[in-house]
């Protein structure tokens, strides 16, 4: 059993890589769409998923990203623009993560909400100051090529994830989720480690904001730092459940799939289904669809 | 200098610290018992607003009933909540474990439900009315809509009686002892299920009545109780997580803060100043301005 289950998100991306060929824009589209929110995803299990810090505050990053690809846009590269996002997106968690990741429990959740919120704020009204309301970016690459990029962004994504479960350092960081004390008793160096993977989960969504500002041809701070980003990640996180690649995998899946037949007409029921889900999960099935499955068929 | 010295400007930060004050208050109460942050507390707001905007509109009672109808209905709403959800989380071991993270999931889901019920239902348009005709009442210093005066007097009141009933009162002081310290009070005595089972309720009807001052003051609409949960936020990490005094001073600090900074420099820097001030005390004093640090190995 274990060995196919660790195929499936090999079959799946094989699947993803596949789909230009057979499908027309729209499927593309929704792939470009999955692919984005499982890159998101599993870069939130990183620090959350695994430190059990849980953020709230992910689109902090994935705006940044955006901003600085719109930025740079004419001036750098594309090529050298969207690494230089995601390298931007973790500088800036390095430099904030050491105040920030002292905090815990509660108050971590409500700071990395409340910094994201600063940050959106602080883009708004330098943009209004220069005189900007709204950029339209004219001869972004098309959506095949976007694609492309996304879909490696999301292996990447998922490889980190499982590459970092199976080190030292994720064993740390799990330590860290039991109990912190403990975990820094026994040398665990967990500001080091802490910090490490505040700023390694920065650094994908950094690179998908830039990749989804060029998408849309268009940068709104009010939308690229949305809070409801934020929160559909922790929700995709949560009913895929599990820190292990198949988790977000499944949980970016399934909310995509629900959105695509519920969102253009009915929005609110989606929502409120998605709101539903979650208070079932939660009550229910702690550990997700992941959960489900290895009850279902054992392991 | 004129202006920061203006009565009219220090009626305005008045007001908008006590609505704070009060909004904060149930926030608080729930997560000091309870341990559980609620971030579904704007929705209360905007149902108690819905439901004292119906019963001015719709029942044409004034602007009165409202202040027990909304409670009430927002109470009702936090029993239901507490018996369906919050007992089943509480009663089970594996998910108790990592109450910070669940309780802040299964409120997330509560509120995206409420938010999007409400709009679909009632449609997303804002919707207002003005109680007491919109007259202007005088106070010798300066003048305030009679809305805005009720929003200040039933705010003060019920946010100072909360904080002396912690004080002097038996129940109040069993409330105080059980968001000290849970095993404690209950070793003492105190029926701690029951107590929190009212403290829920209790919170979520100040809520509830927060929003039907809210209405009096603003319009309602389906999303509107998002910046009064940022505020609520704010003011506690200022006063302390489960300090109610604390979140009555939070209260009149992010009033005057907001209403002056605003005045001071211009209202787009209304949210930066803010999560500004909110993000630097997180950093600085993580226990609240006004709270107890608490001995870390």
């Amino acid at each position: 059993m274990k060995p196919l289950s660790n195929l499936l998100p090999i079959l799946f991306f094989a699947a993803m890589a596949v789909l230009p060929l057979m499908g027309g824009d729209y499927y593309l589209g929704i792939g470009f769409q999955l692919l984005m929110w499982i890159a998101l995803t599993q870069s939130w299990v990183l620090l959350s998923g695994f430190t059990g810090y849980i953020s709230l505050g992910h689109a902090v990053f994935y705006g940044l990203g955006g901003y600085l690809t719109v930025l740079t846009w004419y001036i750098v590269p594309l090529p050298l623009a969207i690494p230089l996002s995601g390298l931007a997106a973790a500088l800036f968690a390095g430099l904030i993560g050491y105040p920030v990741m002292r905090v815990r429990g509660p108050y971590f959740v409500i700071l990395t909400f409340g910094l994201a919120e600063l940050v959106k704020y602080i883009v708004i009204n330098v943009e209004a100051a220069l005189g900007k309301f709204g950029r339209l970016m004219m001869g972004a690459p098309g959506l095949s090529t976007l694609y492309g990029v996304m879909l490696a962004l999301a292996v990447a994504a998922t490889l980190l994830v499982v590459l970092v479960g199976r080190s030292r350092f994720g064993a740390g960081l799990r330590a860290i989720r039991e109990d912190e004390p403990a975990a820094e008793t026994v040398g665990v160096p967990t500001a080091r480690y802490k910090l490490a993977a505040y700023a390694l989960s920065a650094a994908i969504p950094g690179m998908v904001g830039g990749l989804v500002a060029l998408r849309t041809s268009y940068f709104e701070p009010q939308q690229i730092f949305s809070p409801t980003l934020s929160f559909t990640v922790v929700t995709m996180a949560m009913i895929g459940g599990s820190d292990r690649a198949r988790g977000p995998i499944m949980g970016a899946l399934f909310l995509v799939l629900l959105s695509e037949l519920l969102w253009a007409n009915l929005a609110e029921l989606y929502m409120i289904i998605l709101g539903l889900l979650l208070i079932g999960f939660v009550l229910f099935a702690p550990s997700g669809i992941d959960g489900l499955l290895r009850r279902r068929f054992g392991r | 200098m004129d202006l920061l010295l203006s009565p009219q400007l220090l009626a305005a930060a008045l007001i908008a610290g006590a609505l704070y004050a009060l909004v904060a208050l149930g926030l608080n109460l729930i997560y000091g018992t309870m341990r559980l942050l609620n971030v579904a507390h704007g929705e209360l707001v905007m149902v108690g607003s819905y439901v004292a905007s119906w019963s001015f509109s719709l029942l044409g009672l004034g602007p009165w009933p409202a202040l027990i109808l909304s409670p009430v209905a927002a109470g009702l709403l936090g029993y239901g909540l507490y018996r369906g959800l919050f007992r089943r989380l509480l009663a089970k071991p594996a998910l108790v474990q990592r109450i910070e993270a669940n309780s802040l999931l299964l409120f997330f889901g509560v509120s995206i439900v409420l938010q999007n019920l409400v709009s679909l239902l009632f449609t997303a348009t804002p919707r207002g009315y003005q109680p007491f005709g919109g007259a202007v009442v005088d106070l010798g210093f300066a003048s305030v809509t009679g809305g805005r005066l009720l929003v200040l007097i039933v705010a003060g009141i019920v946010t100072v009686v909360a904080v002396l009933l912690l004080r002097f009162n038996t129940v109040g002081l069993a409330v105080k002892a059980l968001i000290q310290n849970r095993e404690a009070a209950s070793l003492a005595g105190i029926d701690t299920e029951k107590l929190e089972r009212w403290s829920f309720i209790a919170g979520f009807a100040v809520a509830g009545l927060a929003g039907a001052l809210v209405s009096m003051v603003e319009q309602v609409s389906p999303f509107m109780g998002f910046p009064y949960m940022i505020a609520a936020f704010v003011i506690i990490i200022l006063g302390g997580l489960g300090n109610l005094t604390g979140s009555l001073i939070g209260g009149l600090i992010l009033g005057l803060l907001e209403t002056y900074g605003v005045a001071l420099t211009s209202p787009n820097y209304r949210s930066i100043l803010v999560y500004g001030v909110f993000i630097a005390v997180l950093l600085i004093r993580p226990q609240g301005l006004l709270g107890r640090a608490r001995i870390v190995r």
